[in-house]
């Protein structure tokens, strides 16, 4: 499981049948040397994520749980939590946004 | 599985209904280097049933064995889970930031745990 920022939406018209109705997010691992990530993923997100909020993103077996379709479908990452805060050592603060981080 | 330090906490109201009464842990691997132009340090979210602190090192497991970890072979939305608290290591030619941090490590074997 990792932390990542939304940094944007995908729409796919012609795509893999057990995808149909899913929303799709583009999202850049978090970085604890505050340095931005340069991989970006796509997840699917069954919660309403809006761009720039920090989410909890699972891979594999895990994702396809989340989304209750059974286990038998085309993807392998999904949002399953939006992040309230994070603490990290040093009293660094993390926020559900950027805006909301303290240093 | 990977040798990991704790670094957070981390907290989510808005969730999928497995990840709930979770403790989540940010954790970092200590296989990543931390010399500046190395690889961006991105850390894990594990669950915790263990009760670890920041500052400790942890065996994270992945996968079916991280689920089992956090009770019975269900199914759960999460795939990373701390299965084991470090007492001590010994890995000859281990980088500095991988040392115990031995405040925590003295009050741990005082406790007896």
């Amino acid at each position: 499981m990792l932390v990542a920022t939304v940094v944007g939406n995908v729409w796919a018209t012609k795509k893999e049948e057990s995808l149909a109705g899913l929303r799709l997010l583009v999202v850049r691992p978090f970085t604890t040397d505050g340095r931005e990530s340069a991989e970006t993923i796509v997840a699917v997100d069954p919660l309403g994520a809006g761009i720039g909020e920090r989410v909890l993103v699972v891979f594999g077996r895990a994702a396809r749980h989340a989304i209750g379709r059974g286990h038998e479908i085309g993807f392998q990452s999904a949002v399953v939590g939006i992040v309230d805060r994070m603490e990290l050592e040093g009293g660094r603060t993390v926020g559900m946004v950027a805006e909301e981080d303290e240093p | 599985m990977f040798l990991g330090r704790v670094v957070g906490q981390v907290w989510a109201t808005r969730k999928v209904a497995d990840l709930e009464g979770l403790r989540l842990l940010v954790v970092e691997a200590l296989d990543e280097a931390h010399q500046p132009g190395a690889p961006k340090v991105t850390p894990v979210v594990a669950a915790d049933p263990l009760g670890a602190n920041v500052g400790e090192h942890v065996v994270v497991a992945f996968g079916k064995a991280a689920r089992v970890a956090c009770g019975g072979d269900g199914d759960y939305a999460f795939e990373a889970a701390i299965v084991g608290i470090v007492d001590d290591f010994d890995v000859p030619g281990a980088p500095a930031h991988w040392r115990l941090d031995e405040t925590r490590l003295a009050r741990r074997t005082e406790g007896g745990a």
